[in-house]
């Protein structure tokens, strides 16, 4: 490789652009520099740090390469392979990485994301977690016919036997960087024997460079986990290069690349939509609903995007903007701060394009969410409307910010509203709704209201286990 | 002065200095007067706030020229041909630009003008070591490009054979602004195996080949072995390459073999070879003579930018066989210092105007 012989870390001063830290791709023989790079700025504009640009040929050939063979990881025993993960979770929540501590990489999240300190802590511990119990999680997603990945021949009886397969070699990934748990997401696939290139996105590439750094110190190989940060047109040489493909982003960026063009595999992590019920009073879910529409920043696919209430969904709406109201915009890296911040020129186009859609719906409490923290970002401030109609097509509207749409509900409407909702969580006392629900193939996960939508320990699937994308049974049988 | 000694610049030894403000006198001269005039240029001439045999004097007036460039997309060629070759212009073929936007722009290659354009490019080549008397492997457009035309002439001229493979860039191009990348993927695919073909039957000395192709070759194991044990040097042209694929090209892919860049346009009849050297790491471009030359101006104002900045990339053609000047093209480059002597600007980190522009800003929870 081309490689620039740095350690990972030691990368502190820039080329002609001043003394701005240089984020290079790990790659296969360590790191790899361009000349080609991005500017990784705070919400108020100050330069972070310079970002490589992959080419196109860099990415197609490692990616090339990688398909060839399986990952060194395929060969270790679960006993290794999950004593690399725990060491990993402790380098990632304990070491000096790239640098950085993990106070000093929390803060610099903040600022270039906007997404408050505390949970950018929070989801370094999800990321965490995710990584000590990779292991255990991928395992709970074998199907119960199939043998153990440490199979040997000796345990295909006469009638045969189920073997769990990998689909391909190569996963690569397109994350996005509203939320540092989205690299939560990919672990299992590691845990099960597949390579992971990882595209981060450019508002945070730190959280991925820093969970892949920790990987490595625990032993994993350079060629088994990447970093591959480059352009979006550069991205479709990536999940082209994939054996199968993850996608994180928008409903854009999501449909260009399930349309089947790239002829890999894709897995969307789209928006997540996530909608609640409440069949009746209201009174007391207040608080968890609260928590899942303005926890985690209000960021996450997990936060939820639409309310619907039976009874007096007026007076549930302004409760909750009163509630949401008592949220201080604060710059990200305050304790405590809850809101998100971003750039003052973006947050007000988020602001315009909000107030154009919110077209007949009824804002609750103050108008206008920006707030301007005067060193060039803006805390976003939570927004509340009211529908008249649970059909409004603003229910599946979701925004980087506590933004949530209030709407009535009546047993008549059924399931129809819900729909299409990662997680739908319900307050109700029947079970048939719950049932319905269910059976609902477009809701995926459905939770009561004693806990928040973003509720999510490991070996809780997210979207399904991973599993289910990345492994299919295969037959053995031969004496 | 009489204008026959006037005129002579253009007619001037192929190897011979000439000086850039007599040639644009002499251009002017011949491409504007009723006898020897250009028809484009005369149908022109009461549309021009000037008159440019006597306010063009210098280079630095070619600026007076407005866009007209353009007007090529409709042009009948026999428009193009000076009245001063008397009907016995020696026409070699029609070419036209890419395309990219709206119909294509056509122009004239007569005879006198390809022995000028090739002496220039066999003295770049001869200064940058290719070989004479290898085969090359032209894996660029033919049809209505001028790409086929020039490299025939580079592989006979040095005293080899061409090998040819077709492709085209339009189609590609609508490909992929239709969203059909996949159709676009099986049409390169369908062009290496042609090249397969070619390398592993022929004995090649030099390939010529536009980015796009070369780097799908590159992802070829079998075909970057039988590049690597028998070309002697490779040209890339067509689009630019961005340093850091050039790198990967030259460090990993080719070792050992020498790349050089060709950089013009159809519409300024000619090329620049890629300096030996970078500049500050950027693959860097000379003016080819003082017929063919760059500049880099402000986008704005079009004036011209200091060494060191970047901006938009005018080019111009002046010779007897046509006059093409102060044709903005949709590329931004760096001016960086020329040799001495050298007519024009020179450019480095050339690249399309569209990645010039800032990052759109999206709007979403991501």
């Amino acid at each position: 490789m081309t490689a620039d012989a740095v350690a990972p870390g030691a990368a502190a001063t820039g080329s002609g652009a001043g003394a701005l830290e240089l984020i290079d791709a790990l790659v296969p023989g360590g790191t790899y520099r361009t000349s080609r790079r991005e500017t990784v700025r705070d919400v108020s504009g100050r330069p972070v740090a310079e970002l490589t640009l992959a080419p196109a040929l860099y990415v197609g050939r490692t990616t090339d390469r990688l398909r060839r063979r399986p990952a060194v990881a395929a060969g270790w025993s679960p006993a290794e392979l999950t004593g690399r993960f725990r060491a990993a979770a402790t380098a990632f929540t304990t070491d000096r990485l790239g640098g950085l501590t993990p106070a000093e990489h929390h803060r610099r999240v903040a600022r270039t994301t906007g997404v408050p300190v505390s949970v950018v802590r929070a989801a370094a511990a999800t990321v965490a977690a995710a990584t000590a119990n990779a292991v255990g999680a991928a395992e709970q997603a074998r199907p119960r016919g199939a043998l153990p990945a440490d199979w040997r021949h000796g345990d295909v009886a006469d009638g045969g036997a189920v073997l769990w397969r990998r689909r391909g070699r190569l996963l690569c990934v397109n994350a996005s960087g509203n939320h540092p748990a989205v690299h939560s997401l990919w672990l299992e696939a590691l845990a099960l024997g597949y390579r992971v290139a990882v595209r981060p996105s450019r508002r945070d590439p730190f959280t991925a460079h820093r969970l892949i750094l920790a990987l490595r110190s625990a032993g994993f190989a350079d060629e088994d986990v990447l970093l591959l940060p480059c352009d979006h047109r550069v991205a479709d040489e990536l999940i082209r290069g994939g054996d199968l493909a993850m996608v994180f982003g928008g409903d854009d960026v999501v449909d260009r690349y399930t349309k089947g063009w790239s002829g890999t595999p894709v897995l969307p992590q789209g928006p997540g939509r996530v909608k609640l019920l409440v069949t009746g009073e209201w009174e007391r879910h207040l608080d968890v609903i609260a928590d899942s529409v303005g926890g985690l920043g209000g960021v996450s696919c997990l936060n939820a995007t639409a309310v619907l209430v039976a009874h007096d969904a007026r007076g549930f709406a302004e409760a909750l903007a009163e509630r949401l109201a008592a949220l201080r915009p604060l710059p990200p890296e305050h304790e405590d701060a809850e809101l998100p911040c971003l750039p003052l020129a973006e947050a007000r186009r988020i602001d315009g394009f909000l107030r154009q859609r919110a077209a007949g719906a009824r804002p609750m409490g103050n108008t206008g969410i920006v707030h301007d923290l005067e060193d060039g970002s803006a805390a976003l401030r939570p927004a509340v409307h009211l529908l008249e109609d649970p059909a409004a097509e603003q229910l599946a509207l979701e925004m980087p910010f506590p933004c949530v749409w209030v709407a009535p509900w009546s047993p008549e409407r059924g399931t129809a509203p819900l729909r299409r909702s990662l997680v739908v969580g319900v307050a109700t006392q029947d079970d048939a709704l719950v049932d319905g629900l269910l059976a609902e193939p477009s809701i995926r996960n459905v939770y009561g209201l004693d806990r928040p939508t973003w509720w999510l320990p490991p070996g809780i699937p997210h979207d399904g286990y991973l599993a289910e994308f990345l492994m299919r049974s295969t037959a053995l049988a031969r004496r | 002065m009489k204008t026959a000694d006037a005129l002579a610049v253009l007619d001037a030894p192929l190897d011979a200095d000439v000086d850039p403000d007599e040639l644009v006198q002499a251009a002017m001269e011949w491409h504007f007067s009723p006898r020897t005039g250009t028809p484009f240029w005369l149908d022109r001439l009461d549309r021009l706030d000037f008159d440019p045999r006597t306010d063009v004097r210098t280079t630095a007036d070619l600026r007076l020229f407005p866009q007209t460039i353009d007007d090529l997309r409709h042009t009948p060629v026999e428009d193009l041909l000076p009245k001063g070759y008397d009907g016995a212009a020696d026409v070699i073929g029609v070419f036209e630009s890419g395309g990219t936007t709206g119909s294509p722009k056509r122009v004239v290659y007569l005879a006198d003008w390809m022995e000028r354009e090739m002496a220039q490019a066999m003295r770049a080549m001869d200064e940058r070591g290719y070989p004479r008397g290898v085969n090359w492997l032209s894996m660029g457009p033919s049809g209505p490009h001028d790409y086929a035309e020039l490299t025939g002439q580079h592989a006979r001229r040095r005293g080899g054979v061409r090998f040819a493979v077709d492709f085209d860039p339009r189609w590609v191009r609508r490909c992929l602004r239709e969203g059909r990348d996949e159709e676009a993927e099986r049409y390169l695919d369908h062009v290496l195996a042609q090249t397969a073909d070619v390398l592993a039957s022929q004995r090649i000395g030099a390939v010529q080949a536009p980015p796009p192709l070369l780097g799908r070759l590159a992802r070829d194991e079998r075909l970057v072995q039988l590049v690597r044990d028998q070309v002697q040097v490779i040209t890339w042209c067509g689009t630019s390459m961005d340093r850091d694929t050039r790198d990967l090209l030259t460090d990993e892919v080719f070792p050992g073999i020498p790349m050089y860049g060709l950089y013009g346009s159809t519409v300024a009849l000619g090329a620049a070879f890629e300096r030996k050297g970078t500049d500050d790491g950027d693959s860097a471009f000379d003016s080819p003579s003082a017929n063919v030359t760059y500049e880099v101006v402000d986008p704005d104002g079009g004036e011209p930018v200091a060494v060191g900045e970047t901006g938009q990339v005018v080019m111009h053609h002046l010779s007897k066989s046509a006059l093409l000047p102060n044709n903005r093209e949709r590329d931004v480059a760096r001016r960086v210092a020329a040799p001495a002597d050298r007519p024009g600007h020179s450019v480095a980190d050339v690249r399309p105007a569209e990645a010039f522009t800032g990052v759109p800003v999206i709007v979403g929870a991501y």
